[in-house]
């Protein structure tokens, strides 16, 4: 140590002909980085008020709130994120977890005011204006905590299936399930999507769990057809699953499945309890899924139930119409089964004439309705009466029935719902060639696209803008559908566009069999006139008030003689209303 | 390792895990902890107390004390634990063993109650001052209850609206 | 010397105290006779808090147990959930983590190196050390979005890539770096006070490391190579090439020559990593975070900080929260244990040098 300690030292005043490192803020403003985590933005139109990022907040900074002008609606909460600031720790785990990455960070840092109340608001309701800001923290879809991609579905392949009814979805195994339900991120945005309201979020999340003896219970809570919705159901709830804006929405349909299908015997895995016995009893005319889940909680409420069907088998259209590689039969009897051990009475091959229903009508304190659609709609051309026309309803129901049905090589499909699918189908499975013939284009079919996209795959020809004209016979015990084209006529903003006849083109189309599905409408012809003047319809439907009573006091009616929409989960839906409203109409509550 | 044979000949050890190559698990008795530690030290060449540590398993009545050993030559962690009854939790210091045990019982003793006998700092304030609850670390105490009383109910109060109250308010609607 | 004693309290609000802590001492004269440390002045809970939380909303906390080095924290009950829950990380995710924790270390080393110049009353390089490491918290900022808590390291890899051209831009930073440690060294390293009052201060004895655990460069000032890095290799540091760094002076001058390799060996590291980093996926699946459970079980896991060892004790119970996180750093033995024993017998204005040398960090004392 010597002098030369002493004097290094003084090197540090070279710094005095530098340049600072410090700037003038906020004079000299400095940006900050593209991927900074600056101030919230939220796009309120992407935003589905979902609370994905109330939940994952690890400080309880932001609360879900209601916002002017945005009302709730289906798949929308109605509430918005909002943000408080003296909470907020700027983590970002808000936007890597918000399901439709509206929610994202701008790299605004600098924000002056005098009260700490404007510290508190809702981002992109409250303008604050650095909305506009485009740097930022963002989400990135594929490397994220959600999970946007749906686990496949394993399917036979399609030369295989048109072999045999076999059954097409193969369903998950235990992992996949799993994995599949873990998706969930339990906003519960799906439960307004399904008219029986089911708790999907909580059933979802004990199967994610391995819980699922719990999770078929938390099912039967309100649906004792779970099997059967989480084979054919026409599944809304996706429609509005949150994951569903960006990715895939959890395959809630078969996960339902997946669980109800683990048992073989629902009574070891379903805890029931019963109320003591009452001494009213209920008659339901139907034993399809409406009439026996109304069949099924009342009898758990104690009541006496009987229920009328006039085929050999319960399960109404679920058993007649629903094919078999869709949902096999020892399925509906399993659960069918259940119902019927809880104490409901059923008798088969009763069919009701309005002389039966006066007798139901003494014997019963109260009657329910669930009689479905079972008259098909006519084409209304002439030669429809032609013993080759056949209607899509009976022969799904002969096939059901393993009745003897002759369809030939060729036939023509007309309609475009489920239904003229269920049918198209299964004459390929019968192996005929088959072509749907449907008066507007394919993307404005009512069928669920898996099932178009299924029949496709299995050799359905699909013709769009096709008019029936006339049927004519044809030689060699055939058939000739005379048929127009159409052009669609736009109807102004809101509304689907109209298929138009166009005039002074014809063409031929001969084939072994026309199977007309364009729809069912009721039979009501089993009432009594007396009864009958007194039950209000509203276009040929039974007309129902919220407690799915008819305007006859006692007279309870559901399922799709008495809704627009006419699928198992809404029959089911009735079924459970109409339980409520038996019994407070037994209480005395006519309203 | 090896060194698990060695345990299981000459102590009673009630389990054991290897749970990664340089660091294993092993559960004793308290009677056997002191000799096990000792054993551990003198010919095993693990010197080094890392750490103590107190897990609270309320629902089974027991406290678990963790010792974590390092062998600085063989480079390995040993984690030699025990269970104390959780009513009356007390044992024995092994600060003479190593002196920073001192410390890490101190803390123990403040954060969950655990007495050791023969620790001659244990009842000073470490981090605590003028405690009066359960001790804080323990599973019963209520975070949440203790910061409402003592500073109250958090701002703004408004309108807020939790999670599980989102499907609730949202189904109010739907059945409207 | 006079024969009474004077009961001083040394902070918590001292500029030479290394963060809220205080050191009560009895002086005789100017020399210290009897030391107690006392925290508890910061205590926020952070065990506690992470038991009630489910375990990714812990990532924002546990990053802040430690200030200047947050990612230590995270990287470590990263590393210590991955273990438990069985995931797997993607390799490149292993580099990138490395290069924030290096980063991380060489911006606190930087820090430090003004700081304990600071301790003597040399304020120069304090402001240097605090200048330059902001030129690395800007390669942070682009990188994780923070300057501060980055939030970045999380179970099953790293948040985001590397954005483009970051690479040079962190090499960059590193020869802008080199450059500027000599003016450091010549009033740091060659400044006859510095080297006056650090030669022969705090002297540790030798025996004292393996029974009292001391770790970091404060073994390693010992002469003991003791370094998590090479003795339990986590994530890319086993494809590192790089030396344990010793020094044989057990005094806080050997300290000051540890930390000052370090930095150099930091800003190899870095070059390495750079240079020798994969390409490919950095964030491996999770779980649903929501409702993320692990299995029971129970782990230690450790990583090198500046301080020393700096250790996560986690066992789970099989539910979506944490039974108990126990953050061990080094400072709980350095700052209590042997801080009151290294005290007796030294000057008063020494004080602020030793904590400084120690890194004495309260945070870590009290979570």
């Amino acid at each position: 140590m010597g002098l030369k300690e002493v004097l290094k030292p003084l090197g540090a005043w070279r710094q005095i002909a530098r340049k600072p490192h410090t700037i003038l803020v906020p004079r000299t403003p400095r940006e900050a980085a593209e991927r900074y985590r600056g101030f919230h933005v939220n796009d309120l139109e992407k935003c589905i008020g979902c609370g994905t990022c109330a939940a994952v907040c690890p400080n309880e900074a932001i609360d879900m709130v209601p916002v002017e002008g945005i009302e709730p609606r289906k798949g929308d909460s109605g509430f918005r994120p909002r943000i408080d600031y003296g909470r907020c720790c700027w983590c970002g785990l808000c936007v890597d977890s918000c399901p439709t990455t509206s929610l994202r960070m701008t790299n605004e840092y600098i924000w002056v005011r005098e009260t700490p109340d404007d510290f508190v608001y809702i981002p992109g309701y409250d303008i604050k204006g650095f909305e506009e800001k485009e740097k930022g923290y963002r989400k990135e879809k594929d490397h994220s905590f959600t999970h946007y991609q749906r686990v496949p579905m394993r399917e036979l392949p399609p030369e295989e299936r048109v072999e045999s009814f076999a059954e097409v979805v193969l369903g998950y195994a235990e992992e996949e399930a799993r994995r599949e339900a873990d998706r969930c991120v339990g906003c519960g945005l799906c439960i307004a999507g399904c008219p029986d309201r089911m708790h999907i979020p909580d059933y979802i999340r004990a199967i994610a769990s391995g819980e699922y003896a719990r999770s078929v219970n938390i099912m039967y809570e309100n649906n004792p057809f779970a099997e059967l919705c989480g084979k054919v159901c026409t599944r809304r709830c996706e429609s509005y699953c949150s994951l569903g804006h960006e990715g895939d929405p959890v395959a809630i349909r078969w996960l339902k499945r997946f669980a109800t299908e683990r048992f073989s015997d629902l009574k070891e895995v379903i805890k029931v309890r019963k109320a003591e016995a009452k001494d009213r009893s209920v008659g339901i005319i139907g034993a399809g899924p409406g009439g026996l889940t109304a069949a099924y909680y009342l009898a758990l409420r104690g009541y006496k139930v009987t229920v009328y069907e006039a085929m050999p088998e319960p399960g109404g259209m679920t058993m007649a119409g629903i094919p078999k590689y869709r949902f096999p039969f020892p399925s509906l009897k399993k659960q069918v089964d259940f119902i019927l051990s809880q104490g409901v009475e059923l008798k088969l091959n009763y069919y009701v004439d309005p002389e039966k229903f006066r007798e139901l009508m003494d014997r019963h304190d109260a009657i329910y309705i669930g009689v479905g659609l079972m008259k098909p709609w006519t084409l209304g051309v002439p030669g429809e009466d032609h013993p080759n026309v056949i209607y899509a309803i009976d022969f799904l129901r002969k096939v059901n029935f393993n009745e003897p049905v002759e369809i030939g090589k060729k036939v023509v499909v007309i309609g475009g719902g489920d239904v003229a699918m269920d049918a198209a189908r299964v004459s390929r499975r019968l192996k005929a060639e088959v072509i749907v013939a449907y008066r507007r284009r394919k993307v404005d079919m009512p069928a669920d696209h898996e099932e178009i996209e299924g029949a496709e795959e299995e050799g359905v020809e699909i013709w769009e803008k096709i008019i029936p004209i006339r049927v004519e016979d044809a030689p060699e015990g055939k058939v000739k559908l005379v048929y127009g084209k159409a052009k669609m006529v736009d109807q102004g903003p809101g509304r689907r566009p109209k298929p138009v006849l166009i005039e002074g083109e014809e063409y031929e189309l001969v084939v072994d069999r026309i199977i007309v599905a364009i729809g069912q409408q009721a039979d009501l012809s089993f009432l009594p006139e007396d009864v009958a003047e007194k039950i209000e319809t509203e276009r040929g439907r039974i007309k129902v008030n919220h407690r799915q009573m008819t305007s006859y006091p006692g007279i309870f009616a559901g399922g799709d003689v008495a809704n627009r929409v006419a699928d198992a989960i809404s029959a089911i839906a009735d079924g459970l209303r109409a339980v409520k409203g038996i019994e407070l109409y037994f209480q005395g509550e006519v309203d | 390792m090896e060194v698990l044979n060695r345990l299981r000949e000459k102590f009673e050890i009630t389990g054991d895990k290897v749970q990664r190559d340089d660091l294993a698990l092993v559960e004793t008795t308290g009677k056997d902890l002191i000799p096990v530690l000792v054993y551990l030290k003198t010919y095993e060449g693990f010197k080094t107390l890392v750490m103590i540590s107190c897990v609270d398993w309320m629902e089974k009545g027991k406290f678990q004390l963790s010792y974590n050993l390092w062998n600085p030559e063989k480079k390995k962690n040993i984690i030699v634990k025990i269970f104390l009854d959780r009513e009356n939790p007390v044992f024995q210091t092994i600060y003479k063993i190593w002196p920073q045990a001192e410390v890490y019982e101190r803390e123990i003793h403040e954060m969950f109650g655990v007495n050791f006998e023969g620790n001659p700092t244990q009842d000073e304030e470490l981090i605590l001052e003028d405690w009066e609850e359960i001790p804080p670390m323990r599973r019963d105490f209520n975070t949440l209850r203790y910061s409402m009383e003592k500073f109250g109910e958090r701002e703004p109060k408004s309108g807020i609206i939790i999670r599980k109250q989102i499907s609730e308010q949202y189904d109010e609607w739907r059945r409207k | 010397m006079s024969k009474e004693e004077v009961r001083l309290f040394i902070g918590p609000q001292h500029p030479g105290v290394t963060g809220n802590m205080s050191v009560e001492v009895l002086l005789r004269g100017d020399t210290i006779t009897w030391a107690r440390t006392h925290i508890g002045y910061l205590h926020r809970g952070f065990e506690k808090l992470m038991e009630r939380k489910i375990f990714i909303k812990s990532f924002p906390l546990v990053c802040r147990i430690c200030v200047p080095e947050p990612d230590t924290n995270e990287e470590n009950f990263a590393r210590g959930l991955e273990e438990l829950a069985g995931i797997e990380i993607p390799e490149r995710a292993k580099w990138i983590r490395t290069l924030v924790l290096e980063l991380s270390r060489l911006q606190m080393f930087i820090m430090w190196y003004g700081g304990i110049a600071g301790s003597m009353g040399l304020s120069t390089p304090v402001q240097w050390g605090i200048g330059d490491r902001d030129y690395i918290l800007d390669l942070f900022e682009e990188l994780t979005g923070g300057r501060i808590y980055h939030i970045y390291i999380m179970p099953g890899g790293v948040r985001k890539d590397l954005p483009e051209g970051f690479e040079e831009r962190v090499l960059k930073v590193m020869d802008m770096v080199e450059r500027r440690l000599p003016e450091y060294d010549e009033i740091i390293m060659e400044n006859a006070v510095v080297q006056k009052r650090l030669k022969g201060l705090a002297k540790i004895p030798k025996e004292w490391v393996d029974e009292m655990g001391l770790t970091g460069p404060v073994a390693r000032a010992c002469g003991f190579p003791y370094d998590v890095r090479k003795d339990h290799p986590y994530e890319a540091y086993p494809h590192l090439d790089f030396d344990v760094i010793t020094e044989d002076g057990c005094d806080a001058w050997s300290m000051l020559l540890v930390r000052r390799r370090e930095i150099d060996l930091s800003i190899d590291l870095i070059r390495q990593i750079i240079e020798k980093m994969p390409r490919g996926e950095f964030l491996a699946p999770l779980p649903n975070v929501l409702y993320w459970k692990i299995p029971p079980g129970e782990t230690y896991v450790k990583s090198e900080s500046t301080r020393g060892e700096y250790g996560f004790y986690v066992v789970t119970d099989g539910s979506d929260k944490p039974r108990r996180v126990h953050v061990n750093g080094p400072s709980f033995v350095h700052g209590i244990t042997l801080l009151e024993r290294l005290l007796v017998g030294q000057n008063i204005a020494d004080v602020a040098p030793i904590m400084v040398s120690l890194q004495t960090c309260p945070p870590e004392m009290e979570r």
